[in-house]
């Protein structure tokens, strides 16, 4: 099962699920906010979003994902709008058989999100300006 | 034919707007309109490689474009 969400408000992680027999792997991934950008000191970032294009992309690409791996589940959520430094800006958790294809799915969906999910990065700086982040890289 | 431009990030910070309602000829493509934004750009968007989105869908280069179409020009994306 693919579960996919954007929300504007700070995430709340899904439930660790004791109740899978078939699931010998739980991997969880939060991506945070560093207290840097290029260099330079940030408050935030604020996170931008293509409405409608990014979830689509995100939704395909989470099924892409389960087709090329065999996992049994990927939820993911992605936040919008303000995340201080230190908050969690992306939330993936996904279940497998065995850790391998779990981690090779959740290193390859990563990956492709940061090709072709429309959704970028505007940095808060100390003085309260808001640049777009030149971060560009595959991180 | 009128199209949308969306803009985001560089070419939102580049153009200073949401979105551009444009009026072009029949048989406009991708690749001149992205010629018309980078120079409406000025100079800002040199350098930033953009990929093309047509109603909320990427779309290979010098794709022609409808009347009615959402056009986006999309700056490296960053995600995660």
């Amino acid at each position: 099962m693919i579960k996919i969400e954007i929300i504007n408000s700070p995430i709340i992680p899904f439930i660790s699920d004791d109740n899978r027999q078939q699931d010998g792997s739980e991997l969880v991934f939060n991506g945070r906010v560093r207290a840097k950008e290029h260099g330079e000191a940030i408050i935030a970032l604020e996170y931008e979003q293509y409405v409608g294009m990014a979830k689509n992309e995100l939704q395909q690409l989470a099924e892409e994902t389960a087709i090329k791996y065999p996992i049994h589940d990927l939820f993911c959520k992605h936040r919008i709008g303000r995340v201080n430094v230190g908050e969690t800006s992306l939330h993936i958790v996904i279940w497998s058989k065995h850790r391998k294809e779990g981690i090779d799915a959740l290193s390859w969906f990563i990956l492709e999100l940061k090709k072709r999910v429309p959704i970028w990065k505007w940095a808060i700086l100390v003085d309260g300006s808001r640049i777009p982040s030149k971060c560009d890289h595959e991180h | 034919m009128k199209v949308t431009v969306k803009c985001f990030s560089q070419v939102k910070y580049a153009l200073g707007t949401d979105d551009l309602v444009l009026k072009l000829d029949i048989g406009t493509t991708t690749e001149i309109l992205e010629k018309v934004i980078r120079e409406k750009a000025g100079g800002k968007l040199d350098g930033v490689s953009l990929r093309v989105a047509v109603n909320q869908k990427y779309v290979p280069e010098n794709t022609e474009l409808n009347d009615g179409d959402e056009v986006a020009f999309i700056p490296p994306v960053q995600g995660g």
